[in-house]
């Protein structure tokens, strides 16, 4: 896409997105066409969509579409595809003797499909079978953010349910993919939270002043900006990058700087937004659940600096 | 040239070449040698064209994308040929002549400073004016025979080896604040100028105070218009926080690895190295846009407070993790080796202090970023 289709892009999702949710929220993006946008120009498709959907706390099921054409299989009307349990980025299906043990996470629309697409790893490499949901047990998680409807996915089949499988997929570039995503959602989030705050800070008076003039309270949120910034411009330079170490790495950026937010942010907003009359705690919870979908931004950060003491090398830097 | 002709091209010459642009680092180097190589260094690499691409024509440029000056001074520094600190003062004062000095002055002055032959100092801050710029009170008076300049400047880097100043200086009235500036291109081998040399706590008299008692600058040497002074720095800044820091950044690189590689086994904890990697990547990744907004001619301002902030924070993180993990060498050892790696802890200390402070950025941030009002 040239500047002026991405301006155009940008425009028609931030409408999707600032108006629906859910269901209502694919059914816009169907109309808008995201998913022909993604097999055009996944990098706009990706970071368009899913920085206003962390900006609006909007839920859809783009994930599962990122990673149905991350690993080739048709994104499917009928079937959902199964993301790894809360921390972890190993597939969801693990071989163990004759059975095929289950265990992720689907998405809200999962209990009202026929099918799940679950890779499953065998052999060191991965396949994808299509298991039909009744098959399956579903549990809702109401965790810190039940507006997000996420079904703990759960099942026992025989391995002979693998044999049918289609593969092998490309996990490891899924991988890298969904964390590009949700860290693109994590640095929406982020910025949210910091318009919260500064919009609180701009007007809330005490002593006389508005609370924004003072800088313990300036700084917070300077911070907060500079973290995003820089988690934004890592996921940038991460697609051009198109490693797995570059996207692991802008995925732990965006959970740290959106952890900062909400750090600073809090304390800038202090009581209101503590209250569930203030949006803030809904951005909040939606980052606590980012931060954990294909790993969080500490253990990313510790097997990344234990993999450099290893090589003893950086990873190479972008170039100019 | 295209920045990927030019990358390779450079490449090889320095490849052949890299022996005769090697610094010596026995560990007993003083500035003056460090100068002297840095000066050897400029004349070769102008000499064989590189020093000129990215820069006009008009100043004794070969001109293209300002892109080939940031990756010039990327792969001397990658290469350890350089010290990106004194390298890159030439990516802030040169930028400044070509945009407010009179042309013919430009012409001849600018080629100086690009080929090695003279070095420019910076004569901003004062006693009483570090993180408050706009209250700096070192005075000129206009005269028939052009500036009378008097009054003191501190933090001047590199004054005692500078041919020339660009020098701020009061104009106006006392309380005219940033109105009241104007700036000047003064020659520094005047008698009237006295140089005193302070030792920093890395052992380098990196910076100096400075003394002017009755200065004669000449009218023609005026950067910008009489009372314009604020404009050319508030110019020169974002100057000081692009180009320069991208060159910073592959320091970092270079030392960072150089830290992995020499560490012993454990003494390194896995979390921060994963987080200086982090951060180290994500200040090149900001400098990197920086890089091609300036390449594409836009004007760079207050949004270069974040690349500041980034790289003094990546800075700090991969010093601390120098003091940690070579803590023997950096605390009980003088060979050369040791000694360097206690120099760059000691300086990295003055990341977030020199260039204005971490506070000055983050004021900057709040105020002109997130229109947070006025600071109180």
């Amino acid at each position: 896409m040239d500047a002026a289709e991405r301006d155009l892009f940008e425009r028609t999702l931030r409408g999707a997105v600032t108006a629906h949710t859910g269901d209502a929220l694919d059914a816009a993006l169907a109309e808008v066409g995201w998913t022909d946008a993604l097999a055009l120009d996944v990098p706009t498709a990706v970071s368009t969509l899913f920085a206003l959907q962390g900006g609006a706390h909007a839920t859809s099921s783009a994930l599962d579409h990122l990673l149905a054409h991350a690993l080739g299989l048709q994104a499917g009307a009928t079937s959902g595809v199964i993301l790894p349990p809360f921390g972890q980025d190993d597939p969801p299906g693990r071989v163990s003797g004759d059975r095929l043990a289950i265990a992720g996470l689907g998405h809200a629309s999962l209990p009202a499909r026929d099918d799940a697409v679950i890779v499953v790893r065998v052999d060191g490499h991965e396949v994808g079978v299509t298991v039909p949901t009744a098959q399956l047990t579903l549990q809702p998680v109401g965790g810190v953010d039940p507006t997000l409807g996420l079904v703990e996915v759960s099942g026992d089949l025989p391995a002979s349910a693998v044999g049918q499988g289609a593969g092998p997929l490309p996990w490891a570039s899924a991988v890298d993919l969904a964390r590009l995503a949700l860290g693109h959602e994590l640095v929406g989030a982020a910025r949210t939270m910091l318009d919260l705050a500064v919009t609180h800070a701009r007007v809330r008076v005490q002593f006389g002043r508005a609370i924004g003039s003072f800088q313990a309270v300036r700084h917070r949120l300077a911070e907060t900006l500079v973290a995003i910034e820089a988690a934004d411009a890592a996921l940038g330079a991460a697609w051009v990058d198109a490693s797995p170490t570059a996207a692991a790495m802008a995925k732990a950026l965006a959970g740290r700087a959106a952890r900062t937010a909400a750090r600073h942010c809090q304390q800038v907003l202090a009581g209101i937004g503590f209250t569930t009359e203030h949006e803030f705690h809904l951005v909040l919870r939606r980052v606590l659940v980012l931060e954990e979908l294909f790993g969080a931004s500490r253990p990313l950060t510790r097997d990344l600096g234990a993999e450099l003491l290893h090589s003893r090398r950086l990873p190479t830097p972008t170039p100019l | 040239m295209e920045l990927d002709a030019f990358r390779s091209a450079l490449d090889s010459w320095l490849d052949e070449n890299e022996n005769s642009l090697k610094a010596p680092h026995t560990g007993a180097e003083t500035l003056d040698d460090e100068m002297a190589h840095l000066s050897r260094v400029k004349r070769l690499t102008y000499e064989a064209g590189w020093m000129r691409w990215g820069w006009p024509e008009r100043v004794g440029g070969l001109g293209g994308s300002p892109l080939l000056r940031a990756y010039l001074g990327e792969a001397l520094t990658a290469r350890d040929l350089v010290e990106p600190g004194i390298y890159s003062i030439t990516e802030v004062l040169a930028p400044t002549m070509i945009d407010y000095a009179p042309p013919e002055l430009a012409a001849v002055m600018v080629p100086r400073l690009l080929r090695g032959d003279e070095t420019w100092c910076q004569g901003f801050s004062e006693p009483g004016t570090g993180s408050n710029l706009a209250a700096l009170s070192c005075r000129a008076v206009r005269t028939a025979d052009g500036w009378c300049v008097t009054g003191q400047k501190v933090w001047t880097s590199l004054a005692q080896y500078a041919d020339r100043c660009i020098l701020l200086i009061r104009t106006g009235g006392p309380d005219s604040a940033h109105k009241g500036i104007t700036a000047l291109f003064v020659d520094m081998d005047d008698p009237r100028i006295v140089i005193r040399p302070i030792v920093t706590m890395h052992g380098v008299a990196e910076f100096s105070e400075v003394f002017f008692d009755d200065v004669m600058v000449p009218l023609d040497r005026t950067l910008g218009e009489e009372g314009q002074g604020w404009a050319v720095a508030m110019d020169l800044l974002p100057y000081e926080r692009s180009t320069a820091l991208w060159h910073r950044a592959a320091y970092l690189h270079r030392r960072l690895e150089r830290l992995l590689e020499a560490a012993p086994p454990g003494a390194l904890d896995p979390a921060a190295v994963g987080e200086a990697a982090q951060l180290l990547y994500a200040l090149r990744a900001r400098s990197r846009r920086t890089q091609h907004r300036l390449a594409e001619g836009e004007r760079l301002g207050p949004e270069t407070s974040i690349d500041k902030v980034l790289v003094a924070t990546a800075e700090q993180a991969v010093f601390d993790l120098v003091a940690e993990g070579l803590s023997a060498d950096v605390v009980g050892r003088d060979d050369p080796v040791s000694s360097r790696w206690r120099r760059e802890y000691l300086y990295s200390r003055a990341a977030t202090i020199y260039g204005g402070t971490a506070e000055i950025q983050r004021n900057i941030i709040a105020r002109r970023l997130l229109d947070l009002g006025a600071d109180l």
